[in-house]
């Protein structure tokens, strides 16, 4: 791993926070078992955290801690999706996807009226792309195929999106718990997506 | 959770059952129960052998108890002697016999009397105990008010509030040469530290109190630092 990292007593300096809050955070899993990584200091064994994962994190915290719960928070955070379904109009009152997008995604789909998370993630990724620019009605097939036919996957592991495009000829990839990518020359990355950070994003405009 | 329906299982005596949904779930004398057992009360007066999770709203051991599965509880009280293979999770915790799990222990508000043994971490909102511990992951509170009897280990102790005490009696001070009051850490790390009878290896605060008897390989504090005369630190820093 070659994330920049940051040491316990670092943080809390920057980030102006205790160690009873940190400690508190960790036991109702706001921050996740795996960012507290160990490294002996020539002080004896020192806690390390990737800087940038963890500011934003503290960041979130600290602006939402004031209007929810701790535990609202850590459902929030936790990559479990949660139980919900939604009719189209929530979804479209709530910002999540437009009319448009909607319509092109049903069309496609064949599904209910009701969406339950994993279609919600679907559609959110699809509108976010397709909004972007970055891709068009055709890829947004080719990729919503992949996302249907890996559903599974989506909701445990920390997965990416991925769409490249070589002459012209683009192709949809869905990494699970990869650290790199490397193409050839020819090659364009058109669009780079962490699914967890758009259930996060979702799960933000639910509340 | 409907439970008005669902009947009792009783066992008086020597009896086994393959566990399911009751209301209440007693044992007097030796009973077995063979599968996971969820239920609004249990109740272990003999010894119990339960060989899957437990359930329960209340749970109670008064006698011995093994569970080779987790245990989740709204309240969890041990009066005698208890052996867990999984993890406890538990809003209540007591413990006023011997406990000693073999996976982690997730409670808000934790009271040990006794002896606790936990192997891996230990997390809690308050954590009040007289007693000997030994903790062999994080010992993860709040408030960590400890007097401690005899030898206790923790790999770690961090929280908002840390205090750490000896437990003075007749008794340990009588037998000092023979019993060593000491708890052993390689790191505390709290907003306030109150510290007695403790060899820990880095100690971080922003408020730390070292008491007597304690051993310190290196304090870092952001306010104050006071120190006992009795004890020894090796180096301390304020940052």
């Amino acid at each position: 791993m070659s994330e920049e990292l940051i040491s316990k007593k670092e943080l809390l300096e920057l980030m102006g926070i205790s160690y009873g809050q940190l400690y508190r955070w960790k036991r109702k899993d706001l921050i996740p078992e795996e960012w507290f990584v160990r490294k002996s200091a020539f002080t004896g064994q020192e806690t390390f955290f990737p800087k940038e994962k963890i500011i934003e994190r503290i960041n979130k915290i600290q602006t939402m801690k004031e209007n929810l719960s701790l535990d609202e928070l850590a459902n929030m955070f936790s990559p479990n999706v949660t139980e919900l379904s939604l009719g189209q109009d929530e979804l479209i009152k709530r910002n999540i996807v437009s009319e448009q997008v909607l319509t092109f995604y049903l069309e496609n789909e064949k599904g209910g009226p009701q969406f339950d998370f994993s279609r919600i993630l679907e559609i959110f990724i699809l509108e976010k792309l397709l909004q972007s620019g970055d891709i068009n009605l055709d890829e947004g097939k080719m990729l919503l195929q992949v996302l249907k036919e890996s559903g599974s996957l989506i909701k445990q592991k920390d997965c990416e999106l991925i769409i490249v495009r070589k002459l012209g000829v683009s192709s949809c990839l869905l990494l699970v718990n990869a650290e790199a990518v490397h193409f050839d020359k020819g090659t364009r990355m058109v669009s780079r997506l962490s699914l967890l950070n758009c259930i996060e994003e979702i799960k933000a405009k639910l509340w | 959770m409907e439970t008005k329906n669902r009947g009792d299982l009783t066992i008086n005596g020597y009896g086994a059952s393959n566990g399911g949904q009751f209301h209440r779930v007693i044992i007097n004398g030796k009973g077995t129960i063979n599968s996971d057992v969820e239920c609004m009360d249990f109740e272990c007066n003999g010894t119990g052998f339960v060989n899957g999770n437990l359930y329960s709203k209340n749970a109670k051991v008064s006698g011995k108890g093994k569970f080779f599965g987790k245990i989740t509880s709204n309240s969890l009280k041990v009066e005698g002697r208890a052996m867990v293979d999984g993890d406890i999770s538990a809003r209540n915790f007591r413990v006023s016999g011997s406990a000693s799990i073999n996976g982690c222990v997730k409670s808000e508000d934790m009271k040990v009397h006794g002896r606790l043994t936990v192997d891996k971490d230990c997390e809690a909102d308050v954590f009040k105990a007289e007693c000997q511990f030994t903790i062999g992951g994080l010992l993860n509170v709040d408030l960590v008010d400890v007097k401690i009897y005899g030898e206790c280990h923790a790999q770690e102790i961090g929280g908002q509030t840390i205090k750490i005490k000896q437990k003075s009696s007749l008794f340990a001070q009588l037998f000092k040469p023979l019993f060593q009051t000491m708890l052993e850490t390689e790191l505390i790390e709290g907003d306030h530290i109150e510290l007695e009878n403790t060899a820990a290896k880095v100690v971080r605060g922003n408020d730390v109190t070292i008491g007597p008897n304690c051993k310190i390989g290196l304090v870092e504090y952001t306010e104050t630092l006071t120190q006992d005369k009795k004890s020894i630190i090796e180096e301390s820093r304020k940052i």
